[in-house]
């Protein structure tokens, strides 16, 4: 055999599964025909899920994954390889190197080939150790803790569905590659969630949270979870008697969930060198220059531990490091991978993610903020606005990185009437232009910080964490 | 792309999970192995940036004893052993719901047009090839459109599905698809589309997917000032409706969640809930559809199935286990499976779902520009952005779309460079809904495939130009 073909026994996910010198040799195998560069990653995966349905266990789904990846850099181009059959990736050299060949082939002299630009090489260990590891959770523990929601969320008569999930994991990835790289490294991740309906005479709706992030049991058994089912019942019970929101251009200030989805979708995916490149971002060439209010300065940090967007290394075998995507309004920096900072002849900055052992890494986000302002509170930044909009909770959002112009949804929102919060509003959605949006920013609270942990897609989903302070917005396209 | 013997080797893992399972002494089990091969490559920036190809696959096993199921999933038959353990562990914690038990063989209609041996043919060379037509095609059409992003791609998937009441099923399936993001972006103004084509079969032309993306990046372009927000008569493309249709009327035939009284049309049974000429019916059996199998994720074996019929709605999708426990609730006197169990791949048990979900009028037809020629003042929506955020619970939305024309007395005036669009898309269907004789497959949702034309809604919904 040349590697393990199942993965260890499951509390013991972190011992080698990759065969050191057989690896070498096939990696070796790969420069010997030509190639400049190969690597395989391998990711092994440990998860729990489980989901509730009005207190009763629906399902409960524990799984083992693994699964490779092999890519093979040769005359500028990537050929890929990805299996669940780890004895197969020696037999793979050949047949990928050819790939990579047939891309190379295709190129033409307009179009740059692929240079990664040059990283430490590194051999070692890390593993991120919560105080609980999630593999030994017990499924009665994880029945309880949904439970601490759902008594909560279920406690009205119009609340006629509660719904809570679970999921946790544990990642444990091995990186080898032809210059010499050789890094293994775990960590965890750990969420709930909830779902509330409630209906009356006139309608149904719906209002639903999220809370967890990077780490262990620890990380949910420090918070009170009874307290996101009763803010999910309020919400909920709440949205049966708001009305629609207004349409049209208005002041708007978004809750730090909002802040989070927007900066992350309008100005994040922008930020991403890989789309850059491909001529499909609004912050194509302004480096430098200022795209929005001196108050935004965002923040990019995969070791903002806690953020369900955290990362020790990054799947290149890269030293995580904080991002500072804008300072003060003049774009500072774009997230890159090796191949993207050798297109921009940039510093690396470890931003390559990907989904899981059977995916190749792209440039992605990991816990991208928004940092506080001079603000005190939610009264101070309304205080002045006549006639707008406080949106709360997120629905998700998507961005259209060419065109800079983007949509995100509020779970709820209050009007804003000569500065204080009156009617509820439900059905709002906001959308706009990025650059314009970002001059438009003219108020934050002091107090930034992750809100709920989210998922990202790119043809490849991921964690990602997001937030900021509360931000106020004077001139937006609601509804 | 697929070894010979594929299916020999998941009826082996499958039996030898259903060994240790027997081993074991579990009452029922069902075990679910699956298989996939496929080349890919990516497009980005005007280039082919990518080839790669692979395989991959696993196996799940669900044991019943008593009302009571578990599930797990892994990698290897190896591993069966612990994870059977971990599935009657779960199991011994779940409730016990009566009258639930694994479904028995019948017998079940083979569906046709599933595999394609020209797609298992297909070399990596072959889809570069393919690859280098889409970018032609593009360069054909309009020089200054580059694609900025998508791919083409072509695989094949093998399951093996058997349980301990004899059912053993297995069965192939080729897939075969390409999408492109076309951008033009010249004189500081970018405009761009996105389109996309699956099929179980070989696709041989490229040309009309790559002209409809071309065309919307073209008449995208030098856009007009939008008037004040309006309640108007908006004509959604089906490429337009499909992700909103998508999010929100599947959800609401589902049973269950009927029962629950967590979808739109709870208590809606046996009344009018479309316009009074819409139909819409599930058909699991339909040649060549992307979600067609011959027997559901459980083995029962499939069925069309009308939904809507003339505006009401007549019927809604079951499988065996939530048939059985919202029974057992006491939340229906009587349901049972209409063969709709859905399973999104081995690593999930199976639930219920929509599979090819067609939309259907019993009203003559117009052509789209027919369509247009009726529309006094109102816009032509082809894409979205943000249908993920609309509400299944209530129907209501509000999206934002790139790629909207104005339409004054029958005539396209012009694109809007942004609009916000909102109503609940319910009521947008109750009534005064107009249909395109065009009916076409809009992707694969997590829902199900949508097959739907062109639909003019002239109530019920907002246009908020940017």
């Amino acid at each position: 055999m040349v590697m393990a073909a199942t993965p260890s026994k499951a509390n013991s996910v972190d011992s080698r599964n990759l065969d050191k010198s057989k690896v070498n040799k096939a990696l070796d195998s790969a420069l010997e025909m030509g190639a400049t560069y190969a690597e395989v990653r391998l990711v092994s995966l440990s998860t729990g899920t489980a989901s509730l349905r009005d207190g009763s266990l629906h399902r409960a789904v524990p799984g083992q994954e693994i699964a490779a990846t092999l890519r093979i850099l040769s005359n500028g181009s990537w050929g890929v390889h990805s299996t669940t059959d780890i004895q197969s990736i020696p037999q793979q050299i050949e047949p990928t190197f050819r790939l990579a060949n047939a891309v190379a082939s295709r190129r033409d002299k307009s179009h740059k080939s692929i240079t990664l630009a040059e990283v430490p090489i590194i051999e070692d260990e890390l593993h991120w150790k919560p105080k609980k590891d999630v593999r030994d959770i017990q499924l009665e523990t994880r029945i309880e803790l949904m439970n601490q929601v759902h008594q909560e969320a279920n406690d009205h008569q119009n609340i006629i569905s509660v719904q809570c999930g679970w999921s946790d994991e544990h990642i444990h990835t091995e990186l080898m590659t032809s210059e010499g790289m050789d890094r293994t490294w775990s960590f965890q991740r750990i969420m709930t969630n909830v779902m509330v309906t409630a209906r009356d005479e006139k309608e149904v709706v719906s209002y639903r949270m999220r809370h967890g992030g990077e780490g262990g049991l620890d990380l949910l058994e420090s918070v009170d979870l009874g307290e996101m089912g009763r803010t999910c019942r309020v919400s909920a019970l709440r949205l049966l008697g708001a009305k629609r929101a207004p349409s049209g251009r208005m002041p708007l200030v978004a809750d730090r969930d909002l802040t989070g989805v927007y900066i992350h979708e309008a100005l994040g995916h922008p930020c991403e060198a890989d789309l850059v490149a491909a001529g499909d971002s609004c912050l194509e060439g302004k480096l430098g220059q200022k795209i929005g209010s001196e108050l935004i300065t965002v923040v990019d940090d995969p070791l903002m531990r806690g953020g369900y967007g955290a990362y020790p290394i990054d799947d290149e075998g890269l030293d995580t490091k904080k991002k500072l995507l804008i300072k003060n309004g003049v774009l500072n920096e774009y997230l890159n991978h090796r191949e993207t900072a050798g297109y921009f002849d940039l510093e690396p900055n470890a931003g390559a993610r990907a989904q899981d052992g059977l995916h190749h890494p792209l440039v992605r986000m990991s816990n991208t903020m928004v940092l506080g302002g001079n603000h005190h509170d939610l009264d101070d930044l309304i205080a002045d606005i006549p006639h707008g909009i406080y949106a709360c909770g997120s629905r998700g959002g998507q961005v259209d990185t060419g065109r800079g112009s983007f949509q995100f949804a509020a779970q709820e929102a209050w009007l804003i009437e000569n500065g204080e919060l009156t009617s509820p509003l439900k059905d709002v959605s906001v959308s706009g232009l990025t650059l314009e949006i970002l001059k438009n920013v003219d108020g934050l609270t002091k107090d930034a910080k992750l809100a709920s942990p989210g998922f990202c897609g790119k043809g490849q989903t991921v964690p990602v964490g997001d937030g900021g302070p509360l931000m106020r917005i004077k001139d937006a396209l609601v509804g | 792309m697929i070894p010979d013997d594929a299916i020999n080797r998941l009826h082996e893992s499958a039996s030898k999970v259903a060994q240790f399972c027997d081993e074991l002494g579990v009452k029922q089990w069902e075990i679910v192995a699956e298989q996939g091969y496929g080349h890919s490559v990516e497009l980005e920036g005007g280039k082919i940036t990518m080839a790669s190809g692979g395989g991959s696959g696993g196996i799940g096993v669900r044991v019943l004893d008593q009302g009571k199921y578990g599930y797990a999933h892994f990698a290897d038959v190896k591993s069966a052993k612990f994870a059977i353990e971990r599935a009657l562990n779960v199991a011994s914690k779940s409730p016990a719901i009566d009258g639930f038990e694994l479904p028995s063989l019948v017998s079940a209609k083979s569906v046709e047009g599933l595999l394609d041996q020209r797609v298992l043919s297909l070399s990596p060379e072959d889809v570069m090839t393919q690859a280098d037509e889409i970018l032609s095609e593009v360069d054909n059409a309009n020089p200054r459109a580059v694609v900025t992003g998508g791919g083409i791609g072509a695989g094949v998937h093998a399951g093996v599905l058997v349980n301990s009441n004899g059912i053993e099923e297995s069965g192939m399936r080729s897939s075969h698809g390409f999408s492109l993001q076309v951008t033009i972006d010249e004189n500081g103004e970018q405009t761009s589309s996105y389109e996309g084509e699956y099929s179980r079969s070989l696709i041989h032309d490229f040309e009309p997917c790559v002209s409809k993306a071309v065309h919307w990046a073209e008449v995208t372009r030098n856009p007009i000032k939008g008037q004040d927000v309006s309640d108007c008569e908006v004509l959604m493309t089906s490429e337009g409706l499909a992700p909103l249709f998508s999010m929100v009327f599947p959800s609401a035939l589902l049973g269950e969640r009927m029962a629950r009284k967590e979808s739109l049309w709870s208590e809606k049974m046996g009344s009018k809930v479309l316009d009074d000429h819409l139909s819409i019916v599930d058909d699991r059996l339909l040649t060549g559809g992307i979600s067609s199998t011959g027997r559901d994720a459980e083995g029962v074996p499939s069925r069309s199935h009308k939904l809507v019929e003339n505006g009401d709605l007549i019927s809604s999708l079951w499988s065996v286990r939530d048939s059985a426990q919202m029974v057992d609730e006491g939340r229906v006197d009587h349901a049972q499976t209409t063969g709709s169990a859905v399973r999104g791949s081995y690593q999930g048990p199976p639930s219920v779902g929509c599979s090819n979900l067609i939309l259907k009028t019993s009203n003559r037809t117009k052509s789209l520009e027919d369509l247009i020629l009726s529309i006094d003042s109102g816009y032509v929506v082809h894409s979205v952005m943000g249908a993920h955020t609309a509400n299944p619970t209530s129907g209501d939305f509000s999206v934002t779309s790139s790629a909207i024309l104005k339409v004054e007395n029958g005539t396209v005036i012009g694109a809007l460079k942004q609009a916000g669009l909102s109503g609940n898309l319910a009521k947008a269907f109750s009534k005064n809904v107009h249909m395109s004789n065009d009916t076409r497959r809009q992707g694969s949702y997590s829902s199900g495939s949508m097959y739907l034309p062109d639909v003019l809604l002239k109530e019920g919904l907002r246009v908020n130009p940017a």
